[in-house]
């Protein structure tokens, strides 16, 4: 049975979690740059308007017509792959297999 | 004590199962991490029975093992982090009369997931910080929904204030 409490509970959580979304897409705009980390390491970093593939030990990383997307992966998965394109400031696409991040700044 | 210790070792299987159902079921592509978490059903049956310690071995048991059938070390190193916070938050709120195990199950849905990527922030960078208002909203749906569940299992299973 549902008492009191719960309903806080719940309350609690919806208002933090759309708050959070809010602030997520607030100030959102296209990005520029696209940073690409493998094992914590920077290996790319170029404009978002340069189209290139980026060739990593696990992941191959695309970028053309202004988004990044993960084209092919080596893991069981392939969440990164599924992630689709990321354009937008903020966005990001993560491998956990293979410890890479593709940030669009 | 032989007694509870096949107990818990049967408790960390059931978990086993239920996180391998799930690892079958994936729920959403886009955004990693997202499950059911049934496990927890099994750790809020042993924290409503005030076994603390049990829940405690249970859950541990169950990551380590799930971690060597599927996992790498790094998804050793999130489950982990969100087990141990939602365990601590449930804990806190265990005695609060006016909470229900599908409030505490949503409580410790959330905080999991707030664990989980605290990790992942760690391990991956912040990048990973605009998944957080999703895992919140999803920790606390699948942590109610695991709680009804947990409560029908707690109508159903009769232990007479042990196992």
């Amino acid at each position: 049975m549902l008492k009191k409490g719960d309903y806080i509970i719940f309350l609690s959580i919806a208002f933090l979690g759309v708050a959070l979304l809010f602030f997520n897409f607030f100030g959102k705009q296209t990005g520029k740059t696209v940073i690409i980390t493998e094992k914590g390491e920077t290996v790319y970093e170029g404009s978002l308007s340069d189209d290139k593939t980026v060739t990593l030990s696990g992941n191959t990383v695309v970028i053309e017509n202004g988004c990044a997307y993960i084209e092919s992966a080596n893991c069981k998965n392939q969440v990164c792959v599924n992630t689709g394109e990321i354009s937008e400031k903020g966005e990001t696409i993560v491998c956990t297999p293979n410890r890479v991040v593709v940030e669009v700044e | 004590m032989a007694k509870k210790i096949s107990t818990y070792a049967l408790l960390a299987c059931v978990c086993l199962i239920f996180g391998y159902i799930e690892s079958l079921v994936p729920l959403t592509a886009a955004i990693p991490g997202i499950k059911l978490g049934l496990s927890n059903s099994v750790a809020l049956l042993l924290l409503t029975k005030r076994d603390i310690k049990g829940a405690l071995a249970v859950n541990i048991t169950r990551i380590l093992l799930s971690a060597l059938l599927f996992g790498s070390p790094f998804s050793l190193v999130f489950s982990l982090s969100g087990a141990l916070g939602s365990m601590a938050a449930m804990l806190l709120f265990l005695k609060v009369k006016s909470v229900s195990v599908v409030g505490l199950s949503a409580l410790g849905g959330t905080v999991h997931n707030i664990f989980q990527l605290l990790a992942a922030f760690f391990v991956l960078g912040s990048a990973v910080k605009y998944y957080l208002p999703f895992l919140i909203l999803a920790g606390g749906i699948s942590g109610a929904l695991t709680g009804i569940i947990s409560e029908l299992i707690l109508k159903k299973v009769k232990t007479n204030g042990k196992f």
